[in-house]
């Protein structure tokens, strides 16, 4: 089971826990059973099938982008964090 | 509700001066309790927005600073609770730019106008949970 860091204004989907740990070998399979999980959260990081375009999975250190994607693969030691990308700006 | 300290406020504000005239960002730390987002630091963030001359109107955030920023939080018990950028001569209010490029209910996304280098005042924001729009929240100082 790997373990996935919740965003602070994520937590009151997850029971208010900061890391929970989620089955899969996969970081496609693990976001997949942390939904199962806690259902709730799943519209704050999926919009369809993919993922909101400001959400990034990082694996240890590095974005899962520039690695397989949902595709790469994690053993069960390994932690995963979610993080947003924030912009914005004052005019249209 | 957002509470922080006066001087913590003034950080923020001194940040968004040295800034001008380019939007100051940065992230806010602390912890959310009963509805609350308190801040007991803050973590200046460099503004990347990729078009240089659009960052008096513009901000963005590594999202690999804002991992380290969040790792070395945990170290020290904290949590990322929310944002804070400047708006130069512009007043606070969240924009539909920052509404589109906004992320989850819950952080706080605090604005500071700074008029010809002079922080003024600041407005904090939620996104609401249909994420229609932004809506404003008390800001305390503590």
């Amino acid at each position: 089971m790997a373990t996935i860091r919740i965003p602070t204004p994520l937590r009151p989907y997850t029971g208010n826990n900061a890391s929970v740990s989620a089955d899969g070998g996969t970081v496609g399979a693990a976001l997949s059973n942390l939904t199962e999980q806690y259902p709730d959260l799943r519209q704050h990081l999926f919009e369809g099938d993919d993922l909101r375009s400001f959400v990034n999975i990082y694996l240890n250190q590095e974005d899962v982008r520039y690695l397989d994607g949902a595709d790469t693969e994690i053993s069960e030691n390994d932690t995963l964090m979610i993080i947003p990308s924030i912009a914005g700006g004052r005019l249209i | 509700m957002l509470k922080l300290t006066k001087e913590i406020h003034n950080q923020i504000k001194a940040h968004g001066a040295a800034s001008y005239p380019y939007e100051g960002c940065g992230l806010l730390l602390g912890r959310a309790e009963n509805g609350d987002n308190i801040v007991t630091e803050i973590r200046p963030m460099e503004n990347v927005w990729p078009n240089e001359a659009e960052k008096p109107i513009r901000f963005s955030i590594d999202p690999q600073a804002w991992q380290q920023a969040e790792l070395d939080a945990m170290l020290n018990g904290l949590d990322v609770i929310g944002i804070f950028h400047s708006h130069p001569d512009d007043v606070p209010v969240a924009s539909p730019r920052d509404l589109a490029w906004a992320s989850w209910p819950g952080y706080s996304y605090l604005i500071t106008q700074v008029l010809k280098r002079e922080p003024t005042y600041s407005q904090s924001w939620q996104l609401a949970e249909d994420r229609s729009g932004f809506i404003e929240e008390e800001i305390l100082e503590i």
